[in-house]
């Protein structure tokens, strides 16, 4: 397989799953702002600071409301993260290695972008409010006709390496971000609402809820988002699965060796007991081997002939 | 309101109607089925043929001064075919075929012995001092004696309901996807239609293309290794190159995905190392190809490719060098190149082409100006053509004299007038010019393509059919 392809399948899977999780936090946020009334405009800030760009944010809007930020995060192309960037990027990299993908996967990432160009903070609320679900339908509609027409091979593990790498990111700064960052998190704990709308964002509230009832806990919602066995979108499962998936890749001796100490780690941390200082450098350390690990991607596969 | 033929007036050959406004016979289905719909049913099919070529993502790219980067443009499709009876077609195959032969024979006669240049009228500088002669190429000899693997040539129907040809494509001819996507979209579109006219199916080429790709590998491998090189993403015809390795199942490679080894062979970067490559499906033009010998500058080829494909530890297609056999001004001598190699009558004529260089032919062209089209002969895609009869006193002035500062640059033609096909023009169907596009395989048989791509002038009364410059495109059936 050529390099440059693996690199494109990667970037590609990383972008589409980036699109939907963004999708999701708008998503999820503009309801329970719904819940909050008086104090909307305080409530987008932290979401800005959970994807790590309040400070692009600023050089751009003034003040934080429900518009800017949704702007920020949908339609703003000097936003790298925003959907639109996310869907140029993605297609560009589909685009360039389209001869491998199947077509109809490629015509979601199409039939998302000319129903997204017009924007979303032209259209109404309610609009809005389909336009998101059609972001996440769509990103799920794409790996779901991957994972249902493409043969296994390379491709498909670096697709797959691509969106669960993506996905872990995604994971550790919501939980980081939402439980530690907030100053008043260290006054009082979280109300049960706002628990429930983090693990929405993460799409574990119905996973969750056959496992814990009645009012949320921390230490549940940690223990569940982190260390679950089998909840597809816990850190210790996307951990595995990227594990398994690096092993059937060639010369896989260095990249694996990241991977199976960092899921190690999670598996056998008492992350449910942490204080949010240690829980803040658990997080942070997690990051710094995620990237340590995308550079070692890059390194043996994608840049591996100078 | 109803479509009806009786509002459908034709002012030259008309592949649908005859003179008399009758349904000519190949057309009297279709004729009916569309002589039945209404004009707001007529849009309907229209916009679903849109909305189908916008969900597969079907594209092309367009370039303009100020837009470097260029857009993509949705492919602009017809939904009404252009039909050709299996009889007519036969004899413009072999007629293809025949050409392509004499044409590639020339090629290999060019960088070697030189007897047509030697014996025929060709003036030897037409060849040796163009830019597309490659003496990189001199005394190099290919496998089956071919250079122009493929080849696309544009064919016109004049006024008496015949085929010319008006050029051959012999360096990175494109179009062939569009041809094998409009069947697809006509499908979802007239799936009643194509039961009831039997039209032949199309789809084979990619499997004869990597057969022709195939059987010039100089290695002994039972699967060699085929890629197809493309500029890049930006380029035009990006679409097509994606299109055509995915059919094929080969890898879309850029320059940098390419390297030339110590051991002088060409390999392409993969996730577990370096690769041997044995054939390169190029769509990159020859002076990109090496920065070594071309233009140096060139980031989107491969240094020592070229040095490569002497040695032949790699194959290339269409080889280097095979760009001087489309030249406007060779074009003319096509009809003697098949009667000196082939020792046969050309099946398909030419078109009467005024070299102007010569200078009883130009002083014919110029007094017969109004009647010409006036053509330079190393410009591609329609730019440059000048029609004699839509010029003032002043343009035919200033053309006369380009002509005459650069005589060797020009031909002239007569103004053919091409032919006319229905086409949907906003609210109702219209004549619209056409021409045709087939390909033409060649290694140790040949294979043409059922059809082509058939182009057309969107614009009424207009002959320019390049879907760069607002040109559209038909299904073509050979029933």
């Amino acid at each position: 397989m050529l390099s440059r392809d693996a690199e494109h399948l990667y970037w590609l899977s990383r972008y589409v799953e980036r699109m939907e999780n963004t999708a999701r936090i708008i998503n999820v946020h503009s309801e329970l702002m719904l819940d909050f009334t008086g104090s909307q405009s305080a409530g987008w800030k932290p979401i800005i600071s959970s994807v790590d760009s309040n400070k692009l944010f600023r050089k751009s809007y003034s003040k934080y409301s429900e518009t800017t930020a949704i702007n920020f995060l949908g339609d703003d192309k000097n936003n790298p993260n925003s959907i639109i960037s996310c869907l140029h990027k993605a297609r560009y990299n589909a685009k360039s290695v389209k001869d491998d993908l199947p077509r109809s996967s490629i015509e979601q990432l199409n039939n998302l972008f000319y129903e997204f160009s017009d924007g979303m903070t032209s259209t109404s609320k309610r609009k809005r409010a389909s336009l998101v679900y059609d972001v996440i339908a769509g990103s799920q509609r794409f790996f779901g006709i991957i994972s249902d027409n493409f043969s296994r091979g390379y491709e498909f593990e670096f697709l797959r390496l691509g969106r669960f790498i993506e996905r872990v990111d995604m994971i550790s700064r919501i939980i980081d971000s939402l439980c530690i960052k907030k100053k008043e998190a260290y006054k009082h704990d979280y109300p049960t609402l706002e628990w429930i709308s983090m693990l929405k964002t993460l799409s574990a509230h119905e996973a969750f809820r056959k496992k814990n009832r009645g009012e949320i806990e921390k230490a549940d919602v940690l223990l569940f988002l982190c260390k679950d066995d089998n909840f597809p979108r816990s850190l210790y499962r996307c951990l595995k699965i990227l594990e398994r998936s690096i092993l059937t890749l060639p010369n896989n001796k260095d990249v694996s060796e990241i991977i199976t100490k960092l899921s190690n780690k999670v598996n056998r941390s008492r992350i449910e007991t942490y204080r949010n200082d240690k829980l803040h450098l658990f997080f942070e350390d997690l990051e710094m081997r995620i990237n340590s690990l995308d550079e070692k991607i890059h390194k043996y596969y994608f840049h591996n002939h100078l | 309101m109803k479509f009806s033929w009786n509002n459908y007036s034709t002012t030259t050959f008309d592949e649908y109607v005859t003179p008399q406004r009758r349904l000519r016979v190949h057309s009297k289905k279709i004729g009916t089925f569309l002589k039945s719909l209404s004009l707001k049913e007529l849009n309907e099919i229209n916009t679903a043929t849109k909305s189908v070529i916008q969900s597969m993502g079907i594209s092309f790219r367009v370039f303009s001064d100020d837009d470097y980067e260029g857009q993509d443009r949705a492919w602009p499709l017809d939904f009404i075919p252009r039909i050709i009876r299996q009889k007519e077609w036969s004899e413009v195959e072999k007629g293809l075929k025949q050409r392509v032969k004499a044409l590639n024979f020339f090629i290999e006669d060019c960088y070697n012995k030189k007897s047509f240049l030697k014996e025929s009228k060709m003036d030897e500088s037409l060849i040796l001092n163009s830019s597309a002669y490659k003496k990189y190429c001199i005394g190099i000899k290919l496998k089956f004696n071919v250079w122009a693997q493929i080849c696309g040539s544009d064919l016109i129907k004049a006024e008496d309901g015949k085929f010319y040809v008006l050029e051959d494509n012999l360096r990175v001819p494109s179009g062939v996807s569009y041809m094998l996507e409009n069947r697809m979209i006509m499908k979802k579109v007239f799936p009643e239609l194509f039961l009831q006219y039997g039209v032949t199916s199309v789809d084979a080429y990619p499997t004869k293309l990597y057969e022709n790709l195939a059987s010039f590998s100089y290695s002994r491998s039972k699967k060699p290794e085929i890629v197809l090189l493309t500029p890049g993403v930006l380029n035009s015809a990006y679409f097509e190159h994606s299109f055509l390795a995915q059919q094929m199942g080969i890898d879309l490679v850029e320059g940098r995905d390419l390297i030339r080894g110590n051991d002088g062979f060409i390999y392409k970067k993969t996730i577990e190392g370096l690769l041997k490559v044995d054939v390169i499906y190029r769509r990159i033009d020859d002076d990109y190809l090496d920065p070594e010998c071309g233009n140096p500058n060139s980031v989107i080829g491969v240094r020592g490719l070229i040095k490569a494909w002497q040695e032949k530890k790699v194959a290339i297609i269409n080889a280097p060098g095979c760009g001087i056999a489309d030249d406007k001004a060779v074009y003319a001598f096509v009809p003697e190149m098949i009667k000196f190699f082939l020792n046969e009558e050309p099946i398909i004529k030419n078109i009467k082409t005024f070299l102007m260089k010569d200078k009883n032919d130009r002083d014919y062209a110029e007094i017969n100006f109004k009647k010409m089209v006036i053509k330079p002969v190393s410009e591609s895609g329609g730019y440059g053509i000048v029609i004699g009869k839509d010029c003032s006193k002043s343009e035919q002035n200033s053309t006369i004299r380009k002509i005459r500062n650069n005589p060797g640059n020009f031909v002239a033609q007569p103004l053919i007038s091409l032919s006319t096909a229905p086409t949907y023009c906003g609210k109702s169907l219209e004549p619209r010019h056409l021409d045709l596009r087939p390909f033409i395989l060649s290694g140790q048989h040949q294979y043409v393509t059922v059809g082509g791509l058939t182009r057309v002038a969107l614009k009424k009364n207009s002959t320019i059919v390049n879907s760069s410059q607002g040109g559209g495109s038909k299904d073509t059936w050979i029933v």
